[in-house]
């Protein structure tokens, strides 16, 4: 136990997991079965969406899962905290990305309490795509394709928010303005080009109240083509999931305040 | 020669003397519940003291910063792995010392041809309420004291570790007079003080066994303080996240040492 700590230079929490298998070897590339042509249909997620407004970024998630033609579940949580500044939200297949979003958030407090100091906005984005590179296997395979966005505030550097999305492979791209993922994602990328380009303000100017509505017209647009999409679901009254990310910290937006501003604005 | 029983304890014994004179000018460390949580204070000069181990716990230790270090890491890691594995709520002080820590403190110490590791420790774990605050001290030979008897129904609310025996029994007869779980930060941090002042007169042997008064108390942490520093950190009992503990720093620190 303790031997192995005192080689524990890089603090490296996936690497302490898999020595005492707790966590299973990343799948390898050759020779992977691939689940084509099986019975097999994984369950997924999507859609996601985050974009810089006036008082930090804005993180939200529809809150279906679908396997195939089937909706498994509608109350599904792709935005998640990893940390008191960073949020993981995931489209892709949630059994691996609720593991991924477990092990990273261990993996950045298992680093600040052992290095006694916060991991560097890079580090945490690199640890999000070697989660990703390790999990390309199953991507392979067919069964286990996750594509996150990753949004925090960098403390240390400039004091500024920072926005990223990701591909399967772990390649990540940083985005000035906003980022989304998921099969409803063209839809909601239209819609926030359009509207940052020709709305009424860009989107860095926007208010809360008009963000979270501009984050309801978006995903409900991309519901409208995507059936894996849940949008806002009317008749069970099943709103999106929202959380805001400032200096502050993260804030889980209250549905209340969601349902009014979806009643007044959106429906 | 160690294969003769008593030559293995006299070797033991020799071996706990050295340990307690390496540890003796330790600078003792307070642990106490207030209104909001766990207060932690010590004084020292430059290496960090304090520590967060989880979500609820966090450690002090005196000794041989080396052997801190692989001690503190080993609870880290299990404390993390096992928060990994099933749940942050899984993870227990009471399991990581007894279960964990203490196993592996006795056989460095009794293994006499190993090197013991030069470390008195003491920690705790943050409750919904003060009475269920828990305070262990774990020493290098793996013995652990919690606070108060088992047969206690309502045990005192800190623990207190100084560089000897005497350090910490005068520490503890101070807080034992003077501490209440409800008091605030700004009290708190005042007894945890007047405990650490205590204890570092204590290890200087020029008094008694009674709790010094409250002017040389005061005239010593005076002149203590000129040249070291305070640290401390708080678990808070109720805060945004799952993440209790919070170091006290900066301007915060200067003005609960005022007070």
């Amino acid at each position: 136990m303790t031997n192995e700590s005192l080689g524990e230079v890089f603090s490296d929490f996936p690497a302490l997991l898999r020595r005492r298998g707790l966590l299973g070897e990343p799948p390898g590339l050759t020779n992977s079965p691939t689940i084509a042509g099986s019975n097999f249909t994984p369950t997924q997620a999507t859609t996601i969406l985050a974009f810089k407004f006036g008082q930090g970024v804005l993180v939200a998630g529809d809150r279906r899962a679908t396997a195939g033609n089937t909706v498994v579940y509608d109350r599904a949580d792709k935005v998640l905290e990893i940390d008191r500044h960073s949020i993981m939200a995931i489209a892709g297949v949630p059994a691996t990305a609720w593991e991924m979003a477990r092990v990273l958030e261990h993996s950045l407090q298992y680093f600040r309490r052992t290095q006694l100091q916060e991991m560097s906005v890079h580090g945490k984005v690199r640890a999000l795509s070697k989660l990703l590179r390790d999990n390309f296997g199953f991507v392979v395979q067919g069964i286990g394709v996750v594509v996150p966005i990753f949004a925090t505030y960098d403390f240390a550097g400039d004091g500024q928010a920072r926005l990223y999305f990701y591909d399967a492979m772990g390649a990540q791209f940083e985005v000035a303005e906003y980022a989304a993922t998921g099969s409803g994602s063209p839809a909601v990328r239209g819609v926030l080009f359009y509207e940052n380009r020709w709305g009424k303000k860009p989107l860095h100017k926007l208010r809360e109240d008009e963000a979270v509505t501009l984050a309801l017209r978006a995903l409900d647009t991309a519901a409208e083509a995507d059936t894996a999409t849940g949008g806002v679901d009317r008749n069970a009254r099943i709103f999106p999931l929202m959380k805001v990310i400032s200096r502050e910290g993260i804030r889980t937006l209250p549905e209340q305040q969601i349902a009014l501003r979806f009643k007044r604005t959106v429906a | 020669m160690t294969e003769e029983p008593y030559r293995w304890v006299e070797a033991i014994a020799n071996r706990r003397e050295y340990i307690e004179t390496q540890l003796a000018p330790g600078s003792p460390i307070a642990a106490l519940s207030f209104r909001d949580g766990i207060l932690f204070v010590t004084v020292g000069h430059a290496r960090q003291k304090l520590f967060e181990i989880y979500d609820r716990i966090a450690m002090g230790a005196i000794g041989h910063p080396g052997d801190i270090e692989r001690l503190r890491l080993a609870a880290i890691e299990l404390a993390s792995t096992e928060g990994f594995t099933r749940s942050a709520t899984d993870v227990s002080l009471r399991r990581l010392a007894y279960y964990s820590l203490s196993p592996l403190l006795k056989s460095a110490f009794e293994q006499i041809y190993g090197p013991p590791f030069l470390a008195r420790m003491i920690f705790a774990e943050v409750g919904a309420t003060a009475a269920d605050d828990l305070f262990l001290r774990v020493d290098y030979d793996g013995a652990i004291v919690a606070n108060g008897r088992a047969t206690d129904t309502n045990p005192p609310r800190f623990s207190a570790v100084g560089g000897t025996a005497r350090a910490t029994e005068i520490m503890d007869a101070l807080l034992r007079r003077d501490h209440d779980s409800g008091q605030t930060l700004n009290r708190a941090m005042t007894i945890a003080l007047d405990a650490w002042t205590a204890g570092s007169l204590g290890a200087d042997q020029s008094s008694g066994n009674e709790v010094p008064s409250q002017q040389t108390l005061a005239e010593h942490r005076t002149q203590k303080l000129k040249d070291a520093t305070v640290e401390a950190c708080v678990l808070e009992r109720k805060n945004q996240g799952p993440i209790c503990y919070r170091p006290i720093l900066g301007e915060e620190l200067k003005e609960l040492i005022k007070a």
